[in-house]
């Protein structure tokens, strides 16, 4: 990818990236510090700020990983640990989990198709969600946090100037083109975009009931990611039908890309 | 007389082939709401590019002079997602407003919308080039394949 | 020997349905046209129906799912999948028997582009899994051999795909193998039966997987409407109308009498026989209702005319049979009352082929005897006609006394050719002929000017078209039917 760009040329202002492996994916925090900190401080921040977040994706993947043999999750689908004596934490996203199946009417499912459970569809949006929490406890107001694609953003790019952080959406035909973009926190509403394609898993180009994918790609933002995250899931697994019910339902905003690669857009997402 | 027939099937072929390819680049742009037509003489019409459904315009506000103000009403469209008719206000000769006026589809005889999907070209939608943006959203990219992403691109850049 | 007769002064008028066109000089001309019209419009409706094919994939959009390598594999696969499942119906429909596509190009020009379509749809067929695998696998990042496992689990209806797809290769692979050992009738109807469990179990994942058969769509509707006409007109014409025509001639064995040594000819009453008159040439179907019979069909044409007795079309009509081949033995045993189940006439070997006033009819062997009833009802002025009979002996001139006396009636010229055969490049004729330097045209020198009807063993029947050609004759005017399938 020979792509390079930097949007902070035209404000000036110091935006500092720095990434970190966890959950299968690159998690990648940047930050914008407040005020003209010197360099060696905003890294000091940058650093401080990147190791909370770090520590919180490295718990829950320890916890929720399947790919971790040792793991409280693989334990669970093992069968050598029962939900009612599992964590606070194993039973809350359970449960939230479920209440989101019934919310989507079935199209987003904690359980895999052979039974197993699988939180791994809310971990991801849960840790986004806890380290954009915990980035506002340590005072931190403008940063953009990017999980494997699904964002969530505080503040903005140029501190004090309201403007929104910029997000693109890949095109799902040219991974190295946007299909478009979406301002975060322009209105103060939507701060997460997360995107689901159905090329994920294995699930590919047909979706579990039998019926091939509407929708190669779903993007939805919504005021916080675990929303945007399960939508975008359950609109991919749903189709039309689905992505009504989201429209209708939730305060979203929905860019759906057919697999013939035309477009589907809630009126946010028009110019 | 074989020369006959098999240039009669070329033709034919050829002709339903056009046909197919034309219909398909129309639902390829399928949109209900289009952006020309931004100005309308005196009558007042707003047209559409969608040449199976021409949206006979009807005016609502005043208009004068060449730069058309007012709100126009289209006609109704079939959509996939039923029909839809749209309502579009312009002002100083552009669309400054889209709105749905109702849909209909199997379930419900007809609704108000505020937040439906509808088709849009991919002209129609919030655009960038990767040079402006801070993040990038996409299907879940696994850590081998983050180095050739976008958002790689954009990381390394602001190191 | 060769018999030469004098022209007689007057035939009987011609009669039937079929001697219409005859009376106005230029009838059979115009009706020649008419059909290389409805020649041209088949022609055109089938390669019509392969554009819509496309036309279908293209109007969903199509080419801007192309756009990427995997789209544009995955795209490819696709029309390769339509194309391959319109030409499959297609050659359904070449089989169907449908009336006007068997009196437009006749029976076996249509099993002879049938068979030509075999090889290529079957090839676009495996094409099209293949592509699918391949492309799907690329947007999907597996490999074509994952992808193919993962659609048979995942998806509903792929694995009665895969099934089709191993019942294609092995009908298309069988009936080449059948075609070149020559197994017998009821091999090939038996694998043939099973192209329609590989089409039924091609079908349903055309409309459940894929968008471009989405519920809703008008090309749902559209392929849906193909699938079900095709499904239909085999319905209709292969099962609907036998069992309407066994119904209503009613058909019983009256007598089994030898005509030559080891020929037949088997009598048969019933009603409604004035439907069949004037279809002299053209082959039915039969079926004897006994025993260890039933279920072997017998392509015959009708030896004489049916003689009908009463307005109702109550009489008796007559087939001629050599008594050989696997089914053909036991007719012979044939007990009087049998029923018989009767579908057709089929072909185009017969009056609705005719293109000029002039008629040259050449039989050999068994093949004689469809003439027999050809040269009954085909019309022609007297001295327009001529009859050529070739076999080793006399005794192999099946009904040639029968023939004798309707050229006589008729005022047709008549040949008998009988001797051994020429090894030289014309062997049609005995071999005193060719070294009597005799070709076509030295028996009807206006050849190039007729219709000429050819029913022989294939080999034979080859050097008579060879022969035919090189006097002259255009292709047009050749007509010719398989008799030893």
């Amino acid at each position: 990818m020979q792509q390079t760009s930097d949007p902070t040329e035209a404000s000036g202002a110091p935006l500092k990236i720095r990434t970190f492996t966890s959950m299968g994916t690159v998690i990648s925090l940047a930050l914008v510090p407040d005020g003209p900190a010197a360099g060696q401080a905003a890294d000091d921040e940058l650093a401080a700020a990147l190791a909370v977040v770090e520590r919180l994706f490295r718990d829950l993947d320890e916890t929720f990983s399947l790919y971790r043999p040792d793991s409280e999750a693989s334990r669970l689908a093992r069968g050598e640990l029962t939900l009612p004596r599992a964590s606070d934490i194993m039973r809350d996203l359970y449960a939230e989990a479920h209440d989101w199946r019934l919310r989507t009417e079935g199209a987003f499912s904690p359980e895999r198709p052979d039974g197993v459970l699988d939180l791994s569809g809310l971990v991801k949006g849960h840790a986004i969600r806890e380290a954009g929490t915990s980035l506002l406890a340590l005072g931190r107001r403008n940063w953009c946090l990017n999980a494997g694609g699904d964002v969530l953003a505080g503040g903005s790019p140029v501190p004090g100037s309201g403007e929104p952080w910029r997000a693109g959406i890949v095109d799902p035909g040219n991974r190295g083109s946007l299909v478009a973009a979406y301002p975060l926190a322009a209105a103060g509403r939507h701060l997460a975009l997360a995107t689901s394609g159905s090329a994920e898993r294995g699930d590919h180009i047909w979706r579990q009931h039998g019926r091939p994918a509407e929708f190669s790609q779903v993007s939805v933002a919504a005021a916080d990611i675990v929303t945007a995250d399960i939508l975008a899931t359950a609109v991919v697994s749903g189709g039309t039908p689905m992505l009504d019910r989201a429209a209708d339902g939730w305060d979203a905003a929905i860019l759906a890309v057919r697999t013939d690669g035309s477009l589907v857009a809630t009126p946010s997402f028009r110019r | 007389m074989k020369t006959r027939g098999t240039v009669a099937a070329a033709v034919a072929s050829a002709g339903i082939l056009l046909a197919g390819w034309q219909a398909g680049t129309q639902a390829g742009g399928t949109s209900i709401i289009t952006a020309t037509g931004t100005t309308a003489e005196g009558s007042g019409g707003a047209s559409g590019t969608n040449g199976s459904a021409p949206h006979s315009a009807t005016t609502k506000g005043t208009t004068s002079g060449t730069t058309a103000a007012g709100t126009f009403t289209g006609a109704a469209v079939q959509t996939r997602f039923g029909s839809v008719q749209v309502q579009i206000t312009v002002a100083g000769g552009t669309i400054t407003d889209v709105t749905a006026l109702h849909l209909t589809d199997d379930d419900r005889k007809s609704i108000q919308i505020s937040n439906r999907a509808a088709p849009v070209l991919r002209s129609e939608v919030l655009a960038a080039q990767s040079a402006d943006v801070q993040t990038v959203s996409g299907a879940t990219v696994t850590s081998g394949a983050y180095l050739t992403s976008l958002q790689a691109a954009i990381d390394a850049a602001n190191l | 020997m060769t018999i030469q007769l004098p022209q007689a002064q007057a035939g009987p008028a011609t009669r039937g349905p079929a001697a219409r066109p005859g009376r106005d000089g230029n009838g059979f001309a115009v009706q020649h046209r008419r059909r290389l019209l409805r020649a041209d419009l088949l022609t055109v409706v089938a390669w019509a129906s392969v554009a819509a094919a496309v036309a279908l994939w293209l109007s969903d959009g199509g080419l801007a799912a192309a756009a990427t390598p995997a789209g544009a594999v995955t795209a490819a696969g696709i029309v390769a999948g339509l194309v391959g499942m319109d030409l499959v119906l297609l050659m359904l429909l070449l089989a169907a028997r449908i009336p006007l596509v068997d009196r437009t190009v006749g029976h076996d020009r249509a099993l002879g582009f049938h068979r030509k379509l075999g090889k290529p749809s079957l090839y676009l067929l495996l094409a099209h899994g293949l592509l699918i695998a391949v492309g799907y696998g690329m947007a999907a990042g597996l490999d074509p051999v994952s992808e193919a496992i993962a659609l048979w689990s995942l998806v509903p209806d792929m694995w009665l795909a895969y099934i089709s797809m191993v019942l294609f290769v092995a009908v298309v692979v069988t009936s080449l193998v059948a075609v070149r050992r020559r197994f017998p009738y009821e091999f090939w109807y038996a694998v043939h039966l099973l192209t329609y469990a590989a089409v039924g179990t091609a079908i349903p994942h055309q409309f459940s997987v894929g968008g471009l058969f989405a519920e809703g769509t008008w090309q749902r509707w559209y392929w849906a409407a193909l699938c079900l006409a095709t499904g239909a007109a085999l319905l209709y014409f292969r099962v609907v109308q036998p069992i309407a025509a066994t119904n209503r001639h009613r058909l019983s064995v009256v007598r089994v009498e030898q005509a030559a040594p080891g020929v037949v000819n088997i009598v048969m009453k019933g009603r409604a026989l004035d439907r069949l008159a004037g279809t002299g040439g053209r082959f039915l179907i039969w079926r004897f209702l006994a025993q260890g019979m039933w279920w072997h069909p017998h392509p015959f044409s009708l030896s004489a005319e049916p003689v009908v007795l009463a307005a109702d079309g109550t009489g008796t009509l007559r087939i001629t049979v050599r008594n050989l081949g696997s089914g053909s033995g036991g007719l012979v045993r044939l007990r009087t009352g049998t029923r018989v189940a009767v579908a057709g006439p089929y072909g185009l070997f017969g009056t609705a082929a005719r293109t000029r006033d002039k008629v040259v009819l050449m039989g050999a062997g068994i093949g004689i005897t469809p003439l027999r009833a050809l040269l009954e009802s085909t019309p022609f002025a007297p001295g327009q006609a001529t009859v050529l009979l070739r076999g080793h002996s006399d005794r192999e001139l099946y009904l040639s006394h029968e023939i004798l006396e309707l050229c006589r009636l008729r005022g047709a010229r008549l040949f008998h050719l009988t001797g051994p055969r020429d090894k030289g490049q014309s062997g049609w004729l005995p071999d005193d002929a060719v070294h009597s330097g005799y070709s076509l045209t030295s028996y009807v020198p206006d050849a190039a000017d007729a219709d000429i009807y050819i029913c022989g063993p294939s080999a034979w029947a080859g050097n008579v078209i060879a022969d035919a050609t090189a006097a002259g004759v255009p292709a047009t005017q050749i007509h010719h039917e398989r008799f030893d399938w």
